[in-house]
């Protein structure tokens, strides 16, 4: 299917190639240890959990 | 006009919430369309959490070359006609190629673009109130897992 006319010889907003991310749900797909992950995760985003040292 | 000038036009600029968007890649094979993502989608929207500026839906073969289908042309939209009436087409077709430099060959993804309605009053409280975005981005959750482990094997060593 061809883009609609209106999106040919525009400027675009993009602006440069977009290289791939890492692929996230490998780093979350449970390992040998799924609930310990999952805590560590919940835990690192608990409100007032860590102070910062700057 | 266009429908994208539109758009900006109906609300100023000022008023305008944070647009992103993103790349999901669907490798061949994998993907289950089951309509949950179309119900979650349609769930921000409704929610007024987000509005969608536009949506294609690319494939890319195996020498490389993308196709890319506007949303207009699935026969059966479903509940994403409402979604697909709205659409500003920001896109143009040096960004698809742009986008589609993240794909596997032989895969197919979905490229949404999207405002921040949630975002948009308080990035206009900043504005109104003198400040301006210098640096913005995404926290990857292995950052925060990696963060958090070195946190916890130093407590350990300290222990």
């Amino acid at each position: 299917m061809p883009l609609r006319a209106a999106r040919v010889g525009r400027v675009g907003v993009i602006g440069h190639p977009v290289a791939k991310t890492a692929v996230v749900a490998k780093a979350v797909t449970p390992g040998p240890s799924p609930v310990a992950r999952t805590a560590v995760v919940a835990a690192a985003v608990t409100p007032g959990r860590r102070r910062r040292r700057i | 006009m266009t429908a994208n000038e539109m758009v900006m036009s109906e609300r100023s600029l000022d008023e305008l919430g944070p647009v992103d968007y993103l790349v999901v890649e669907f490798p061949a094979g994998a993907s289950n369309f089951t309509g949950e993502m179309a119900k979650e989608l349609l769930a921000l929207v409704d929610s007024g959490t987000i509005r969608v500026i536009d949506l294609l839906i690319l494939t890319k073969n195996e020498d490389g070359t993308v196709d890319a289908m506007e949303l207009s042309d699935i026969e059966e939209l479903g509940e994403l006609e409402a979604v697909e009436a709205q659409l500003a087409e920001l896109l143009a077709a040096e960004d698809v190629e742009n986008l589609a430099n993240s794909m596997e060959p032989g895969s197919k993804a979905g490229v949404l673009i999207w405002e921040n309605l949630w975002a948009a009053p308080f990035a206009s409280a900043v504005r109104r109130s003198g400040g301006h975005l210098i640096a913005n981005g995404r926290i990857p959750i292995q950052s925060i897992i990696a963060s958090i482990e070195a946190d916890e094997a130093a407590a350990i060593q300290g222990a």
